[in-house]
């Protein structure tokens, strides 16, 4: 089973988290930064108008007294808060919050009530919260690509694929790109991009003529977080190389041999939260949260 | 309610004609029609730049696979991404002609009891009309003829006029608050498309190949592809300012899909010349152009010879992306039986799903015919019939597939259409004239929230009471998924920084984002 704080990292470094202009200067309190997490995700079915399950959260009052059974925040520990344990469940579970398919908070908006809570959960006073101003990824993707750029473009151009790079941040890694030409692409030539595997983030494979050898070179790239090996020869056994991928998040096998065992292959990768399946003969298992599949 | 007719008169005052090529002239040998196609091609490598051979078919792209800070020739370097993106590609289903809003996406149950009651002048509050309804002596309220239901975990009211769309409703986010200048077709298609209502701008997909480049070398960047009408009424004239590479260079415009067996023209070789031949051909071409650009070093030469190398690329890629025998049969279970006819919307979904799988950054379909300004009830049941099951196969197959996580699908027309009715009102006949001050489109995908609505409007569906989006703001969004900020995705021409959102303020809708 996938955990969930694991599977946070990933959709921390994959999501583009919009970037409020009012964070900044002013100090973080549950005014400034808790209430707003609240009234944009919660409020609608616990406030004024709508009190689901008897609770209110739409003021530091209502939080702190909690639903008609129990409080929710329990001032300084997190962990055994009723309002934690809601909003970190998977989104298939049926207790998770907000509830009805609603989108869930982001890795930052919890972080964020984990610091409130731990501080003690002050009214007013401020609180040590995490800079939201930029991207944990934007730091950690991967290396820095600048000093190595012009090599593993050259070296990428001589076997036939391309490595570009995500974004002009420059720790945002480099994604492997193969599909003017997929089928120059074998296991040798991954074989061969060993010198720039900590750059790679993301390998578009689809179509190529990698199989389960060139699974071994792929887990050698320790910063790989997406990838795509739609209608290729590998296999479940294969599939098992990937363990070392700590950072793998999204892993399309769309059109593959992929069976029922891929899911045992598959139960080391931590970060893992999106895995493909359509026209394998483990369908139907379709576009399900890795989390349900893997279980 | 009226039968409906294949051929209905224009009652739109704004359409442009079509603009015929000489294969649509009738009576003319084929054989005939390609010299005349020749002898005009070989005047243009002499005369004129560049995108006069977009009419023939191969406006074009190229592969372009060196970022900007890397490559030697500066100018077709596509630019990096401000921040990791979202997306990778678009597909734009375009509804031509501008669907009303109150038949599919902003439901208002309040209206059934107003049938033929005048608008309240206080909410039309002097607002301009067209020349259609401006002698209007009435402004009778014309309540949606198709009954609502909610759909999904989310409890989206969608119209019966889509019920396989309904299915995927928790996939899409509707923004009903959305609002243009534009009271007239042409103007608002190329707001719409190009961000200016003036020709000569960029279309969204040339900007997003000038900043990203392409995925696919063999492939272009931007495709449009024109659908079959199954009706035809108040037809809107689409022509390539509407995809066209504007200022930019011009390997950026789109290329048009044709339907049919053929669908780049003239990419098959000539009966008796080889593909040799024509590599030799064409590499004969592009060193006399070479010759001209070391000798007068217009960067448009470069785009030039480019654009024959597309075309020769294309020539393997295109038989292979038009084959469809390699789809499973859920495909047609999906896209339905239309999908196996070529120029169909269905099948130029199904070609936009191929075509996106392969790389291709920017496809747009264009649906025509939603110009109703009468017999509503009748002509919009069939288009959105033509239309349906195909949209939710091509969100549904995405989906399968993994990519609609990175795939932007974007759904809607240019404008939206007034609660009352233009001309006689009855139960279940009446029309609707263009209004621009709000309309509902979808978008589902690509990092944008699923399942959810963004924007209101007022009872009548006639102002914008929350959140209201200018296209701009749709276009800075759209931008924002693909790693651009839409302030810093500019190019320099006539001295300005030119971009896509122009110079009035956009904002980027991030209560919609992921
Ligand atoms: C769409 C409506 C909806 C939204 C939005 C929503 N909730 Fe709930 N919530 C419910 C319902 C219904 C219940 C009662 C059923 C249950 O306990 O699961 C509930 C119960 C709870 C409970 C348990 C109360 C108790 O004592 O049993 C907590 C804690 C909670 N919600 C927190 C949140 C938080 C935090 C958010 C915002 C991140 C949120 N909810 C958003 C509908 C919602």
């Amino acid at each position: 089973m996938i955990s969930y704080s694991k599977f946070l990292t990933l959709s921390a470094a994959l999501a583009l988290v919009a970037i409020s202009p009012q964070l900044g200067a002013e100090p973080a309190t549950f005014a400034t930064r808790v209430a707003p997490v609240l009234e944009k995700n919660c409020t609608g079915c616990h406030g004024e108008n709508k009190q689901k399950g008897g609770l209110r959260l739409d003021t530091f009052a209502h939080v702190m007294r909690g639903s008609d059974d129990r409080v929710v925040v329990k001032a300084g520990d997190f962990s055994t808060s009723e309002l934690h344990r809601r909003i970190i469940l998977p989104a298939s579970d049926e207790d998770v919050m907000p509830s009805d398919g609603k989108p869930l908070l982001s890795s930052a908006d919890i972080a964020l009530l984990e610091k409130w809570i731990a501080a003690g959960a002050p009214a007013t006073e401020p609180f040590d919260a995490p800079a939201l101003a930029r991207l944990p990824i934007t730091s950690s993707a991967a290396p820095d690509y600048r000093p190595r750029l012009a090599a593993a473009t050259a070296l990428a151009q001589k076997l036939g694929v391309r490595l570009v790079p995500r974004s002009i941040v420059p720790t945002d890694g480099l994604i492997l790109r193969t599909a003017s030409a997929p089928t120059q692409c074998t296991d040798a030539v991954l074989a061969q991009l060993a010198p720039v595997a900590d750059l790679i983030v993301e390998a578009e494979l689809a179509r190529t003529k990698i199989t389960d050898a060139g699974l071994a070179s792929l887990a050698l790239c320790p910063n790989l977080q997406i990838l795509d090996l739609t209608q290729t020869a590998v296999t479940a056994q294969g599939l098992g190389a990937l363990h070392l991928l700590k950072n793998l998040g999204v892993l399309n096998l769309t059109n593959t041999a992929a069976d029922k065992t891929t899911a045992a292959s598959l139960k080391n990768l931590p970060s893992l939260h999106r895995l493909w399946l359509f026209g394998t003969p483990a369908d139907p298992v379709i576009a399900k949260p890795a989390a349900a599949v893997v279980k | 309610m009226a039968s409906p007719h294949p051929l209905q008169p224009d009652l739109c005052s704004d359409h442009g004609g079509e603009h015929p090529t000489i294969w649509d002239l009738p009576n003319i040998p084929l054989g005939l029609k390609q010299e005349w196609l020749n002898l005009e091609t070989r005047r243009h490598f002499l005369g004129r730049g560049a995108k006069a051979l977009a009419w023939a078919g191969l406006a074009s792209i190229l592969g372009r696979s060196l970022p900007r800070a890397l490559a030697n020739e500066s100018s077709s370097a596509p630019l990096l991404p401000h921040f990791a993106p979202k997306a990778k590609r678009a597909i734009y289903l375009f509804m031509a002609g501008a669907p009303s809003q109150f038949e599919t996406w902003d439901y208002k149950p309040g209206l059934s009891s107003m049938f033929n009651q005048d608008l309240p002048e206080s909410v039309r509050g002097g607002q301009q009309l067209t020349g259609m309804t401006a002698s209007q002596t009435r402004f009778p309220v014309a309540p949606s003829f198709y009954k609502f239901a909610q759909h999904g975990q989310a409890g989206r009211w969608c119209s019966e006029l889509f019920p396989y769309t309904a299915k995927v409703s928790d996939e899409l986010c509707v923004i009903k608050s959305l609002h243009t200048e534009a009271i007239n077709h042409e103007p608002a298609i190329l707001s719409i498309t190009t961000g200016n209502m003036f020709p000569g701008k960029p279309s969204v997909g040339a900007w997003l190949s000038y900043g990203l480049g392409a995925i696919n070398d063999e492939l272009p960047t931007f495709v449009v592809m024109i659908s079959k009408m199954p009706i035809q009424v108040n037809v809107q004239a689409l022509s390539n300012r509407l995809w066209s590479s504007g200022f930019l260079s011009p390997e950026h415009a789109a290329v048009a899909l044709r339907s049919g067996s053929n669908p780049v023209l003239h990419l098959k070789d000539p009966p008796g010349v080889d593909r040799s031949v024509r590599r030799a051909m064409i590499d004969g071409v592009n060193d006399l152009n070479h010759q001209l650009f070391d000798r007068v070093g217009d960067p448009e030469i470069n785009a030039r010879i480019s654009q024959y190398e597309m075309a020769f690329r294309m020539q393997t890629s295109v038989p292979e992306l038009t084959n469809f025998s390699d789809e499973p049969s859920s495909t047609w279970d999906l896209y339905g039986p239309k999908a196996k006819e070529p120029g169909t919307f269905a099948y130029n979904c199904l070609m936009a799903r191929r075509l996106a799988e392969r790389g291709v950054r920017f496809s747009q379909v264009f649906l025509r015919s939603w110009d109703q300004h009468n017999n509503l009830p009748t002509n919009i049941k069939i288009l959105a019939e033509d239309s349906d099951r195909p949209t939710q196969g091509l969100i549904a197959d995405l989906k399968r597939r993994g990519m609609l996580d990175d795939t932007l699908v974007i759904w809607g027309g240019e404008f939206g259409r007034t609660v009352y009715s233009q001309g006689a009102l009855k139960p279940q006949d009446y029309g609707r004239d263009h209004h621009p001050r709000c309309f509902s489109m979808w978008l589902a995908g690509g990092g944008v929230k699923p399942g959810i609505s963004y924007g209101e409007t007022d009872d009548f569906s006639y102002n914008i009471a929350k959140d209201p989006v200018h296209i701009r703001d749709l276009h800075a969004t759209m931008l924002h998924q693909f790693g651009f900020d839409h302030e810093r995705l500019t190019h320099k021409f006539q001295g300005l920084e030119q971009k896509l959102t122009g110079v009035l303020p956009a904002r980027v809708i991030r209560d919609i984002l992921l």
